[in-house]
């Protein structure tokens, strides 16, 4: 197991880069948008003792911890792709940063765009479900499309593409939000753009340090 | 696209440290981005996390 090792080392290394720079382009961007949100909110009384991060160092001690993480998390699954298909740099890093994109943040904000707190929406389980259901259907169906020589195959990664919106995202009955619309509107471009440097960074950032190891 | 299309298949030796790489990125992943815990801790922990990753959340 010195291959995955190895992988970890790159994935670790490569997921706190990528972590920190997410990191501060929220803190600049998006966090000053969910503060603003949450001040439309009134919370609710059952929410109330649940412990929270204090705003503050705290609170964005922990959005970096989970941004790091995540990265590690995703540089993983980089890493192993491009181990599985003998690839190394960061061009070939930057191809798979972008298929990333595509299948954690595009295709799944097609149906469930990012939210700003205090909007309704359906519920938790069948979002999560369809999210899931979403990012799993995009990775085999790009996998079909581009990784395959095959015509049935590129046939029916390119169906599965299409699948999930034609089966459509849960929403509730009646939208509502509490924060403006142009708010909102304001967060789903700063997110999408923040996710797409993430993700190509680290995507070049794995295959860059593919590029130390030998397996 | 041909050169992608062209690589060679996984040799026996590679399966398995790669699919531990997977199986762990998907459970650090899955885990962050999508458990609920009856005390909210990890959920108000990784909130703005969620909110900006585009996780569902709430």
């Amino acid at each position: 197991m010195a291959d995955f090792r190895k992988l970890v080392a790159v994935s670790l290394l490569a997921g706190l880069l990528g972590g920190l720079l997410l990191s501060m382009l929220q803190h600049y961007q998006t966090l000053p948008l969910i503060l603003a949100a949450e001040q439309f909110e009134t919370p609710s009384a059952e929410h109330v003792h649940d412990w929270q991060p204090m705003d503050g160092w705290q609170r964005n001690g922990f959005t970096l911890l989970f941004n790091g993480l995540t990265g590690f998390g995703f540089a993983l699954l980089i890493a192993a792709s491009m181990y599985w298909r003998n690839q190394r740099g960061y061009l070939y890093g930057l191809g798979w940063g972008l298929a990333g994109f595509l299948v954690f943040f595009v295709a799944p904000s097609l149906g469930l765009p990012p939210e700003l707190p205090g909007t309704d929406s359906a519920e938790l389980h069948s979002r999560q479900t369809w999210w899931l259901f979403t990012a799993a259907a995009t990775a085999i169906g790009l996998f079909g499309l581009i990784l395959t020589k095959q015509r049935w195959l590129q046939i029916g990664g390119a169906c599965l593409l299409v699948l999930p919106h034609l089966i459509g995202a849960p929403h509730p009955e009646v939208a509502h939000a509490l924060a403006p619309e142009a708010l909102q509107q304001h967060f789903v471009v700063l997110t999408s753009i923040n996710n797409a440097l993430f993700w190509l960074t680290l995507g070049a950032i794995s295959g860059r340090l593919l590029r130390k190891v030998t397996f | 696209m041909k050169t992608l299309a062209a690589s060679p298949a996984i040799s026996t030796a590679k399966i398995l440290p790669g699919l531990s790489a997977i199986v762990l990125g998907l459970t650090i992943v899955l885990g962050l981005g999508f458990l609920q815990d009856s005390n909210n801790y990890l959920h108000n922990a990784a909130h703005d996390g969620r909110h900006s990753a585009a996780f569902p959340c709430h």
